[in-house]
């Protein structure tokens, strides 16, 4: 769970809150190309740092790193993998072998700190409009800020429903692996129902709120590009662009054979 | 001026094996304040829906007999049409409100309609001014007390300056201050605005107040239609288990036991004015 809560946006005032989501949206999105144009170690590390300024500037730092820490257990994972099966074909040296299966984790790393950026500096009606204005099908945006104004209830009708389970004698931490999951059955079941006659009530709302009265909806906001979100962009495009020329025209080295040097 | 005439109104929803309107006919002037009451499942929801086209058109089934809301047949337009006229508050304020804040909820159906930004937008400010909720605009449904989301829902809903206001127990899930808040809230709408409201409620000690019409339904039917003095003093009443308040109760059983009042009280204030009238009078 802890990868998702360095996920969650808490409200903030910072520049990088004040961005308009597009704008990082094309960031995040010039960030992944980027790391996966790459799978050597040093650009890769490069490209770890550019980000660190921004999550100090957004002031998220503590939820960035429960982000990392819950994305680290996977970036094991891969490290493994890597490491196996490229040490196992016995083609390579080990330096060589070790460095890029760190650079194949980082890569993990890299997109999961950009995500997670977004994530934690973008609020979802902002994410929502930016959609609206995509032009993504209005149900579309309308299920999805939906859905995110229902996490909470949700999350105290589960628990509400844990609570009375549990005094009617439902033994939650009981059993084994098998019979621990299926022990949340019970609990599932009403959450499931309940959610369904909400979406009943939620229909009857919104249909008494003329809802489909128009083609041409009209929105309370508007997103407006500002100077900034033009420079995240630009930048966004120049290390794009670089990445690009560095890939097909440089060599890129060994980390380790630089850190020799 | 006539705004809500309903004529012989039948209805089973689709699958039901119980009419749950039967033979309904009312007639509701404008500017009235209607407090529509009787035991559970009597059909009272049902015909909060009808008022607004949820019945027959969002719940399927076939509705008999005739009824007119603001001059337009219920059965012959969409929801969305007469939304603009009939404005419906639901029982669970948490289930009316799909926003991640109060302003962009207000602005919702305004939204829906089309209607141009710069008009929401003073739309949106009037109606949280009468609701008195300026000060929730930026926060987020979940943070808000029953309370302020009822209120909140409430001024959802004169955002598009209907002609009537339904509200179908409003403030069953509220304490008894939050219910006087909403009480007043509508009561000021009626009052200031001249919107019709037919309110469904039990809390009739809190409401009947502010109301000039009273309608009892039991079983699908219309059984008792009225001044509140009348209808709470009425023997039928009593039966069905309508929550007559205490004032009016208190009257009846005065009378039993030989004191002439001479008028019915319905509020604690009349009953005390009743009363000191006949203490004077020894």
């Amino acid at each position: 769970m802890s990868v998702f809560d360095g996920l969650r946006f808490r409200r903030g005032s910072s520049p990088i809150h004040q961005l308009d989501p597009r704008a990082k949206f094309f960031y995040v999105i010039v960030m992944f190309v980027v790391a996966v144009l790459f799978n050597e170690l040093l650009p890769l590390v490069v490209l770890f740092l550019i980000q660190i300024p921004f999550v100090f500037v957004a002031r998220v730092q503590r939820e960035w790193i429960r982000s990392l820490r819950g994305a680290a257990f996977l970036a094991i994972i891969i490290f493994g993998f890597n490491f196996l099966f490229t040490y196992l074909s016995g083609q390579y040296e080990l330096s060589y072998v070790l460095e890029r299966s760190f650079a194949m984790s980082l890569r993990f790393i890299v997109l999961v700190e950009s995500f997670s950026v977004f994530f934690l500096t973008t609020s979802p009606d902002h994410l929502g409009l930016a959609l609206e204005q995509s032009h993504v099908p209005y149900e579309f945006c309308f299920a999805f800020t939906t859905a995110v104004r229902f996490v909470p209830v949700l999350a105290e009708e589960a628990q509400t429903i844990m609570d009375a389970q549990k005094t009617r004698g439902l033994e939650l931490e009981r059993g084994n692996f098998i019979k621990r999951i299926r022990n949340y059955i019970p609990i599932l079941i009403p959450l499931i129902v309940n959610a369904i006659r909400r979406s009943l009530e939620l229909a009857e709302a919104m249909e008494s709120r003329a809802w489909g009265a128009t083609e041409k909806r009209t929105n309370l906001y508007v997103l407006k590009l500002k100077k900034s979100d033009y420079v995240l962009a630009l930048l966004s495009i120049l290390l794009l662009v670089l990445a690009v020329y560095i890939r097909l025209f440089l060599p890129v080295p060994q980390l380790g054979v630089v850190l020799r040097i | 001026m006539t705004v809500i005439e309903a004529k012989g109104l039948t209805y089973t929803y689709p699958g039901g094996t119980r009419r749950a309107l039967e033979d309904v006919s009312i007639t509701i002037e404008k500017g009235e304040f209607v407090i529509l009451t009787g035991p559970s499942g009597c059909g009272k929801t049902t015909l909060c829906r009808c008022l607004n086209g949820l019945v027959p058109n969002f719940y399927g089934g076939k509705l008999e007999g005739e009824i007119l809301v603001t001059g337009l047949k219920v059965s012959e337009h969409q929801i969305y049409e007469l939304a603009r006229h009939v404005g419906l508050v639901f029982q669970n304020p948490e289930n009316q409100l799909f926003a991640l804040f109060v302003e962009k909820d207000v602005a919702f159906g305004l939204e829906n309609l089309g209607v141009p930004r710069d008009e929401i937008r003073k739309r949106v400010d009037w109606a949280l001014q009468m609701t008195n909720i300026e000060n929730l605009r930026e926060r987020a449904p979940h943070e808000l007390s029953g309370g302020q989301q009822q209120r909140v829902a409430i001024a959802c809903v004169l955002a598009m300056q209907p002609d009537v206001m339904v509200l179908d127990e409003p403030t069953s899930f509220l304490d008894p201050l939050g219910a006087q808040q909403i009480f007043d809230v509508i009561s000021r709408l009626n009052k200031e605005l001249g919107i019709t409201v037919v309110m469904v409620e039990h809390r009739l000690d809190l409401a009947s107040r502010y109301s000039n019409h009273v309608v009892v339904m039991d079983k699908g039917k219309v059984v008792l239609d009225g001044e509140p003095k009348d209808v709470f003093s009425s023997e039928a009443a009593r039966l069905i288990g309508v929550g007559i308040p205490k004032a009016t109760r208190l009257s009846q059983v005065l009378e039993m036991s030989g004191v002439r009042l001479g008028r019915v009280p319905v509020t604690s204030e009349e009953a005390s004015q009743v009363l000191k009238e006949v203490l004077s009078r020894d």
